[in-house]
């Protein structure tokens, strides 16, 4: 752990939460602009068919209508290629096939919910009433939801440039080795998993405005989003529009998941519509569009082999994925491949490692990052494979994870697939963990339940994935002074939640020795949009990357002000220090306070930085019940161990573990997007439908740092935004698993409903 | 939404006078089921009829060994009502699991039985109670008003004004609640009165029904070993997604079981 705290001049809470709690926040919906207009849009009912006719005249005729917008429209202004990012060579130098896209659907539909026309009129209102007035001709066409049925011989061919609906396939590692090992094991654990497709479902539905400047040829955004620079690249390469023609407006963000970074369809056919119309274009969409069409999440069915040697130490593993990633590529589809290569050995040592990945279209929503982006899914492979491995040999599980741990002096460790994880201490994590947990004490606890009539069942994860590292050249932040002291940050990463306004403002508060009261936050501030570069907030990376940039634009702005501390002070610069906001030189017994640096205009810097991957890792243990009767679940009790780098304040970290905790247990144990496999409806388009966890699911957590060292930045922080899930969805699963086993159940796949429970129960008692 | 007007009556009167005018008029009372399905443009009422505010429809009594809960009375009203929980505390104790606490406090009886939700709780009170509707045309008895999904015997106009429970000797409400929608998934009412006892259920299928083999079962023993092996038709039941027949057939026994578990040591 570095040496030095930086949680000095911080909050214990977030400075954040009395405008977020209390409706004082400004969300997407809360933006009005004079004379806008209101949009709606019209949806595929069906999952694949081709347009025949889009019939336009009834909804134009209607009252206040001003334009309605279509695939046509956007085939003639060019919006029809997404940008994607699977821009890897696939197996064999293959290349990504990508359908395209139009911003509204063109030719065809291709899951239900697409977008096929947008209603402009005066009223939100009269833009609905008139959508049921388009009248769409469809001819229907096969569809297929399931990704292994997508690419079986025989299955709907759904996108001409897209032979069997195979969009890319990859491979990593070494087949030859992972073959020979598994031929010579002393035991093989395989199974086949899948990690479920969910929505993400963030609490503020998505809104955007959408306004049009001819004289300067540009369009103006009122959106919600993660960060409006990678938004506005993939907006960019989507409709044309350069991006210094694209400006943004972002407020309060109530959740991003993933979910809220790309550029939509939506975004487009709102420009379209105000440049045609002359007038901003309104949207906010429903709880059910968002269901039907924000991305969604995970979607992973993976087949995968875990060899072990006689003394239980791991020799090879083979992980055969199907990726299902909707009708079309998403922008932001990479992580399910690299995310899941670059953690593929997990937290332990694996000579041989060898995947494949078949990347399958379907008729369904897209699928794209969603928190954790494939971390957790390689995690619960993992994890799923050594906790059956461990009941399969009759071996605690716990010691079959000690004794195949990547030992502490191994670090930093080159994994067999190319990346390097950078620090962790394992079986320290692993020992605090237990103990927390009261590992020991299990039995005991298990008796108590059994004698209520209930099962009991422990589930541990050790986990690790890669945070930090982002697409973005580099993280500016700029610094700005005023003559009072005062100080504004200006970052491109934007809090969707997480608490940037408290984080960011403690790393600069620490850094100048000055209160924190001084420090204020802008996150995508529209005045410098166009002049500082940066990554969005994803991928667990701001503290990492931002705000490690926070720290050095302090450093900057101390040294910028030292030459005129000096000569105002009478000294050489050398002589000057610097500590609490102010200058003081042992020479002079005046001292120069920061605020002094402002006294005839602001002082501004800009400081930049780019930084690697660190490896946040942890070790989460669940108990959990089970109701013989109904096959309901419940957790117990949860620990978690997790080394997290230096961190900057514990009440926000803590709150992003938990949420992530609650995030991952929910997919467990309920969150599913269901399509019917027939017709492709969705049959999970509401909360009366859709699953989500609530407060209740998880009991009072119990946490534990263990920080390792981290260089990547100057912070020695790591990500903690993904961590939570990416340890609660295996170590909540193999506590299920570990309840059933008892009574015969072999692995039984998320989400863990009590019917689903149940069955296994019934099943295994028949010997079915 | 789609356009409509919307009418606010002084009185019962008006109310129903407006109605048996108004064939396309809708009741609005907590609008818990009608706003949403409003927002969802999957009802097409002219008016709303907005009756939450008439005092005449709430209010709980207990007379003449019955207990009388007005129509407009809120869920949470009910839940926390001394005169309830006294009186059938099982009824207090349905109330208080329904939905969420907003839905508590907007969400009325009245509404809940004249939308009669095939998954919604009162319907399991009122039929296990052997409960009265009393409309402004009539009376109906509860095994004549529940007539499968979504349908009752109210006629067009016809206003629920109050339902009235016998008390019974004992009474108990095991729900398990739907995963996602929090409503019931099966829901057994189980009433045990001097003429006999009644099992009711919601939730499983198509509407609330009587489980008539439990109840004769449980007039010989009121344990919830006699409900061990009885039989269950189940063909109608509920059968998708989230559960399949066989598992809520499952969680009928297993909930009535445990509703007459409850009442253990009882009287």
């Amino acid at each position: 752990m570095s040496a030095k705290a930086h949680h000095n001049h911080g909050p214990v809470g977030r400075v954040e939460d009395a405008r977020l709690v209390t409706g004082a926040g400004t969300f997407a919906a809360d933006w009005n602009v004079p004379g806008q207009l209101h949009g709606t849009f019209v949806r595929s009912d069906r999952a694949h068919a081709e347009i025949v006719a889009v019939d336009t005249g009834r909804a134009l005729k209607h009252p206040g209508v001003k334009a309605v917008i279509t695939g046509a429209d956007a085939v003639r202004a060019g919006y029809v290629k997404p940008m994607h990012t699977l821009t890897f060579p696939g197996k064999g130098g293959m290349q990504t096939r990508a359908p395209e896209r139009p911003v509204l659907a063109h030719g065809g539909v291709h899951f239900v919910g697409e977008a096929v026309a947008l209603v402009v009129a005066e009223t939100a209102e009269a833009a609905q009433d008139a959508a049921e007035l388009v009248e769409i001709k469809y001819r229907d066409l096969p569809a297929v939801v399931s990704p292994e049925e997508a690419l079986a011989t025989g299955a709907p061919q759904l996108h001409e440039n897209v032979p069997g609906n195979l969009a890319l396939e990859v491979e990593v590692g070494d087949a030859a080795a992972v073959e020979a090992a598994l031929a010579r094991a002393a035991h093989v654990t395989r199974l086949k998993v899948e990690v479920t497709r969910v929505a993400p479902n963030p609490m503020e539905p998505r809104a955007y405005i959408a306004s049009y400047d001819a004289r300067a040829d540009s369009y103006t955004l009122h959106v919600c989003c993660q960060g409006i620079t990678t938004l506005r690249r993939h907006l960019s390469a989507y409709t044309g529009v350069p991006e210094e023609k694209l400006n943004f407006e972002v407020g309060d963000v109530g959740g991003g998941f993933g979910q809220r970074t790309p550029a939509y369809p939506e975004h487009g056919a709102l420009m379209l519509a105000a440049k045609q119309t002359g007038r901003p274009v309104r949207w906010v969409s429903t709880r059910s569009e968002g269901i039907a069409c924000d991305t969604h999440g995970r979607a992973n069915v993976i087949n995968g082999a875990l060899a072990l040697d006689r003394e239980g130490r791991f020799t090879a593993m083979r992980l055969d994925w199907v990726n299902d990633m909707g009708a079309y590529l998403s922008p932001a589809s990479m992580g399910h491949i690299r995310n899941t290569t670059t953690c593929m050995t997990g937290v332990y040592r694996i000579p041989a490692l060898y995947a494949t990945y078949r990347v399958a279209l379907t008729s369904t929503n897209p699928v794209s990052s969603y928190r954790g982006a494939g971390r957790p899914d390689i995690a619960y492979t993992v994890e799923r494979l050594v906790s059956q491995a461990a009941a399969e040999l009759k071996m605690d599980a716990a010691e079959l994870r000690r004794r195949n741990f990547i030992p502490p002096e191994a670090f930093p460790y080159k994994t067999p697939t190319g990346s390097t994880y950078e620090s962790a201490d394992l079986p320290g994590l692993l020992e605090k963990a237990l103990k927390l947990a009261d590992w020991k004490g299990y039995a005991k606890r298990r008796a108590q339940t059994e004698k209520a009539g209930k099962l009991r069942g422990i589930g541990i994860a050790t986990v690790i994935e890669n945070t930090g590292a982002g697409q973005a050249a580099k993280d500016e932040v700029e610094l700005e002074l005023d003559a009072a002291g005062n100080l504004t940050v200006y970052t491109m990463a934007k809090s969707q939640g997480h608490g940037h306004e408290t984080t960011f403002a403690t790393i600069v508060a620490d850094a100048l020795g000055v209160p924190f009261e001084r420090v204020h936050l802008k996150q995508c501030a529209p005045e410098k949009q166009h002049r500082l570069q940066g990554n969005h907030t994803g991928g667990s990376r701001s503290t990492v990357g931002a705000g490690s940039v926070c720290h050095l634009a302090a450093q900057k702005l101390i040294e910028h002000g030292r030459a005129a501390a000096a000569l105002d002070l009478g000294v050489e610069p050398s002589q000057v220090e610097y500590a609490d906001g102010a200058y003081r030189s042992k020479e002079s017994k005046r001292t120069f306070r920061l605020g002094d640096l402002a006294r005839s205009k602001p002082v501004s810097v800009v400081a930049e930085g780019k930084f690697g991957s660190t490896f946040p890792n942890g070790c989460h243990i669940a108990e959990v019940e089970i109701d013989p009767g109904t096959g309901a679940a419940e957790i117990a009790s949860y620990a978690a161990v997790d080394d997290l780098g230096v961190v900057i304040n514990h009440g926000v970290v803590e709150g992003q573990l938990h949420g992530g905790v609650a995030m991952g247990a929910g997919q467990i144990f309920g969150e599913h997007v269901v399509y019917d496999r027939g017709s492709g409806q969705l049959l999970t388009g509401s909360f009366m439908d859709y699953y989500m966890p609530r407060a209740g699911l998880v009991p009072a957590i119990r946490g534990a740092e263990h920080p390792t060292a981290s260089k990547v930045s100057p912070l020695g922080v790591k990500g903690v935004g993904e961590s939570g899930c990416t340890g609660s969805l295996p170590a909540v699963a193999n506590a299920v698993m570990d309840a059933l086993a008892p009574l015969g159940v072999g692995h039984i796949d998320m989400p863990l409903t009590p019917a689903r429970i149940w069955h296994a129960m019934q099943d295994a008692r028949k010997g079915r | 939404m789609y356009s409509l007007s919307y009418v606010k009556p002084k009185s019962l009167k008006d109310a129903a006078a407006f109605l048996a005018k108004n064939p396309e008029a809708k009741l609005l009372s907590g609008g818990m089921t009608l706003i949403p399905t409003l927002k969802a443009r999957l009802a097409r009422p002219t008016h709303i009829v907005d009756i939450a505010g008439l005092k005449e429809l709430r209010g709980v009594a207990a007379k003449g060994g019955k207990l009388v809960v007005g129509a407009g009375t809120r869920h949470h009203d009910v839940a926390s009502s001394t005169v309830v929980r006294k009186a059938i505390p099982a009824l207090a104790g349905l109330a208080a699991e329904i939905g969420d606490p907003q839905v508590r406090n907007r969400g009325t009886i009245g509404g809940s039985l004249a939308n009669n939700d095939p998954a919604a709780d009162y319907p399991a009170a009122v039929l296990g109670l052997a409960a009265t509707v009393v409309t402004t045309q009539r009376s109906i008895a509860a095994d004549d008003y529940f007539q499968g999904l979504f349908a009752t015997a109210l006629r067009e106009g016809e206003v629920i004004v109050r339902v009235e429970f016998p008390l019974p000797k004992r009474a108990a409400y095991s729900k398990f609640h739907h995963p996602a929608s929090g409503y019931a998934m099966a829901g057994v009412f189980v009433a045990q009165a001097a003429n006999g006892a009644r099992v009711a259920v919601t939730g499983a299928g198509p509407g609330v029904f009587r489980w008539k083999a439990a109840e004769s079962a449980l007039a010989k023993s009121f344990k919830p070993e006699a409900l061990e092996g009885l039989a269950l038709d189940s063909s109608n039941f509920n059968n998708d997604i989230h559960a399949d027949r066989e598992y809520r057939a499952n969680l009928v026994r297993v909930m009535a079981k445990r509703a007459v578990a409850k009442l253990a040591g009882r009287k």
